[in-house]
């Protein structure tokens, strides 16, 4: 762990790394060497990327994208050598322009996550083959997973507006 | 059988029928679909109440909304309603299908179920205990009895209102409508 830290730290120079427990190893990268950051841990044994997520800070106006990444076993020893290590790597984009460069290059199985986070967020990354709805059945305004969207507002506008059926007519 | 009984089925032998013979359509919708197993496996064998799980929609008489819905899940039990035949019966399970429950101020979660389909029989709760289906059932036994359980004919009268609904929160839906919808208030001008 603390060499692959020293390794990090020696090869890119504007990251941040801190172990937050045993088995945690937290990266905070600027957006310019998050892919590079990521083809070195895929080279190094990290071929597992197991979440792509996404924070909305309201306050400082910016977007987090949080990598999870994590090493596969392949022999005891191996194993033991790496630690367990699961290396999160968290990168910040601007909420007023909101893009990115698309990993799937670098790990296929990203494209359902930057799919939704595309859908949820409004997070446009570029280089991606299908950007297209997901989950969402209505079209929303706004990308409801943002923190300024109202949802007590739009019960009000969309499920509150549909009448019962009971009071058409005049009789129950 | 019992004897008290046998007037009853005399007299209206469908009735008893549709009540003894109540078949679940297998559609879980939220977390209420947990208290199933138990309650048609032997902990609480629902087959005594002639209640039994079902493969398709088509052999189903009784829905069972297992919790939240949200409006993904909405089109698909507004679509596996229509299919199934009368006479049908419908029973909200906890408290989220009554009014939103714990998701009222949700952005994707249908708050009150019967603008869109008629419900014929509430368990409140959250979550209800496999007994309250039990409860249910012997009370959708008396409705049936009295002819109060009549969803399915509301669904066929005002069949113009559900799918003005149903539209509203869709806009176009993928399938034509199930009754004829004719327009009486507006007179046609031709």
């Amino acid at each position: 762990m603390k060499l692959l830290k020293e390794k990090l730290e020696s090869i890119f120079s504007s990251i941040q790394v801190s172990i937050l427990k045993q088995d945690r190893l937290i990266i905070s990268a600027q957006k310019d060497v998050v892919l590079s950051i990521l083809s070195f841990l895929k080279s190094s044994g990290y071929a597992h990327l197991a979440l792509v997520s996404c924070v909305d800070w309201l306050d400082e106006r910016e977007f987090e994208l949080v990598y999870v990444l994590s090493a596969y076993m392949q022999k005891d020893d191996e194993y033991i050598d790496k630690e367990k290590a699961n290396i999160i790597l968290k990168t910040r984009i601007s909420r007023e322009n909101p893009e990115f460069l698309t990993v799937i290059s670098i790990f296929k199985n990203a494209e359902p996550y930057e799919r939704e986070i595309h859908e949820f967020y409004g997070i446009d990354f570029k280089g991606h083959p299908r950007l297209t709805p997901l989950f969402l059945e209505r079209e929303y305004k706004m990308p409801p997973f943002r923190k300024d969207f109202d949802t007590r507002e739009y019960v009000k506008e969309v499920f509150d507006k549909i009448p019962f059926v009971d009071n058409k007519d005049g009789k129950k | 059988m019992d004897r008290n009984k046998l007037v009853k089925w005399l007299k209206a032998p469908t009735k008893m029928g549709h009540k003894y013979s109540l078949h679940v359509v297998y559609f879980c919708t939220g977390c209420g679909i947990i208290e199933i197993p138990p309650v048609i496996t032997s902990r609480w064998d629902a087959e005594r109440f002639g209640v039994i799980p079902v493969a398709t929609p088509r052999q189903a008489n009784l829905f069972l909304i297992t919790g939240y819905v949200s409006v993904k899940t909405l089109k698909a039990i507004i679509r596996t309603y229509e299919q199934m035949p009368e006479p049908k019966f419908t029973v909200g399970f906890g408290s989220c299908p009554i009014n939103g429950g714990m998701y009222w101020d949700s952005y994707n979660t249908i708050k009150h179920l019967d603008k869109y389909i008629p419900v014929d029989g509430w368990i409140a709760g959250c979550m209800p205990r496999p007994e309250a289906i039990f409860v249910a059932v012997t009370h959708l036994w008396t409705l049936i009895d009295k002819g109060m359980a009549d969803g399915y004919k509301k669904y066929r009268e005002k069949y113009k209102y559900y799918r003005a609904n149903q539209e509203q929160l869709y806009g176009k839906m993928d399938w034509p409508p199930l009754f004829p919808i004719e327009d009486k208030d507006e007179p046609n001008p031709s």
